[in-house]
């Protein structure tokens, strides 16, 4: 009897692995997808820690839901210089005490649909996804998803999502030597529970009547625009989600911007008039977004993104105007 | 002649790109390849290849560079590399022959220019932005798969680092 059993045992822990066999990927995939319905639909409540450069940066993070499905964020640096960021639907307002500055991101249609289903079906060409066992986090158990890249032109990624609801609790990026980047982990939470629209509202909405107010707004209604530019070498496994002119704070004149994904990192090239201080040719980086910048012809090239810097500097230095030849 | 393309486009890892600069630097034809190959960049980029002092400063270098009087040792190429390696000149001469007459752009500036050593390898060191790119952070994180899985945490990048950026 006792043999009986063990077998039954056995088969039953055994049936997972073999259900999950032919593609082990796409139990990866569904986690992400889940993780992204999890971050948008729940209520939470939570203190994380950003890990970069040897330095670690407290925020508090409020995410609330109402029931017209208004999204409302609040994100608080609690340690360092004050900051605030507040997002309402579709707008993001960022609050800088120190400098009395208040930057809006406004964009004019719905929330751009990034991961769209089919886009992280694009995930598995580049990146080797796997499941890789249970872990906790900030008190909760949640599940390791690991995605490996296939080449140099991408950053490895370990995420680790609530076992039920799916909210990633810890994000790593590792670099192409396989160390860490940069990781966003949580180390108190809270899920669900009621919100109040009061919690989710900027505490210098009035102090910073008088500030100084950057707006910047994507225009032509997101509408897709050719720009003009074209790159001309594609990183492998990157394709572009869009490419509109829109304003940028503190810039006078509008700015092309191209955005390049590989259904999880984001290259965005933004093409404007060379300012008058010409820019040096520069490479730089935050956390694991690389920038560089570039002049070309009458134009200052900015390209940046979540990638290793080649995959940046091959973006940039394979952009081509041929804006004349198609009109 | 491929790795040198790859050079140009920032594509070789640090180590091989130095290989390849030692490559340039002993090899007088890449060395030619090279500064072709940015010309016909520049060229074909419509940006203004050279400044009108080029000549003049390639000039004053030579001038203030020691005379070496010993001869270079001159050892004789196999013949078929040399064929290719000709023809493949002489298509660079002819494109950029081409395009000097019809840029606008002072053509016999970039004849001239022709012979010019190659530019000196520009290294970029990789510095932390201290908070002055956040404006572009900012437009570029809406775009991110990565905001739909995070939601707004990766936003403390975007006002992330010591120095805020002072309002440009």
């Amino acid at each position: 009897m006792k043999a009986v059993w063990a077998t039954v045992l056995l088969g039953l822990a055994a049936a997972p692995v073999i259900a999950a066999a032919p593609a082990p990927g796409d139990d990866g995939v569904a986690w992400l997808k889940k993780m992204a319905s999890a971050a948008r639909r729940l209520n939470y409540d939570g203190t994380f820690v950003y890990h970069h450069a040897g330095r670690n940066e407290t925020s508090r993070i409020i995410h609330f839901v109402n029931a017209a499905g208004g999204e409302f964020e609040r994100l608080e640096a609690i340690d360092g210089p004050r900051r605030e960021v507040i997002r309402t639907n579709d707008q993001v307002t960022c609050y800088l005490p120190g400098t009395k500055t208040v930057i809006i991101e406004k964009r004019s249609a719905r929330r751009f649909p990034a991961l769209l289903p089919e886009r992280l079906g694009g995930v598995s060409d580049s990146y080797t996804v796997r499941m890789a066992g249970r872990d906790r986090v900030a008190g909760f158990d949640c599940q390791v998803v690991t995605l490996e890249p296939k080449d140099k032109l991408r950053y490895g990624h370990q995420f680790c999502a609530e076992t039920t609801s799916g909210l990633l609790l810890r994000a790593r990026t590792l670099s192409e030597k396989n160390e860490p980047l940069e990781s966003f982990v949580f180390t108190e939470l809270k899920i669900g529970g009621a919100f109040s629209r009061d919690k989710v509202k900027s505490q210098y909405a009035d102090k910073s009547k008088d500030w100084k107010v950057d707006t910047s707004s994507l225009v032509l209604s997101d509408v897709a625009t050719d720009t003009g530019w074209v790159v001309s070498r594609q990183p492998a496994g990157f394709r572009k989600l869009t490419e509109l002119k829109r304003s940028i704070a503190g810039r006078a004149a509008m700015v092309s911007q191209i955005v390049y994904s590989d259904g999880l990192a984001a290259v965005s090239v933004f093409i404007e008039p060379l300012p008058k201080a010409q820019p040096p040719q520069s490479l730089l980086h935050q956390g694991a977004v690389n920038i560089y910048v570039r002049r070309m012809a009458d134009h200052m090239v900015t390209v940046l993104g979540e990638t290793p810097a080649t995959t940046v500097m091959q973006i940039a230095n394979s952009l081509e105007f041929r804006g004349a030849q198609s009109r | 002649m491929e790795r040198i393309s790859e050079l140009m486009d920032g594509e070789l890892e640090a180590r091989e790109a130095q290989r390849q600069l030692a490559r340039i630097k002993r090899d007088e034809e890449l060395a030619y390849c090279w500064s072709t190959f940015h010309l016909i960049g520049d060229a074909l980029r419509g940006e203004r290849p050279l400044s009108r002092e080029i000549s003049s400063r390639v000039a004053t270098q030579l001038a203030n560079e020691p005379t070496v009087l010993a001869p270079r040792s001159f050892t004789p190429k196999r013949a078929a590399t040399y064929a290719v390696s000709v023809a493949a000149s002489l298509s660079a001469i002819a494109l950029v022959v081409w395009i000097a007459f019809n840029n606008p752009l002072a053509p016999t500036e970039i004849a001239k220019a022709l012979p010019a050593l190659p530019p000196a390898p520009v290294e970029l060191a990789n510095l932390p932005s201290e908070g002055q790119m956040n404006d572009y952070l900012m437009a570029h994180q809406e775009f991110s798969p990565s905001t739909e899985i995070q939601g707004l945490a990766p936003y403390i990048r975007s006002v992330s680092g010591t120095q805020q950026a002072k309002g440009r």
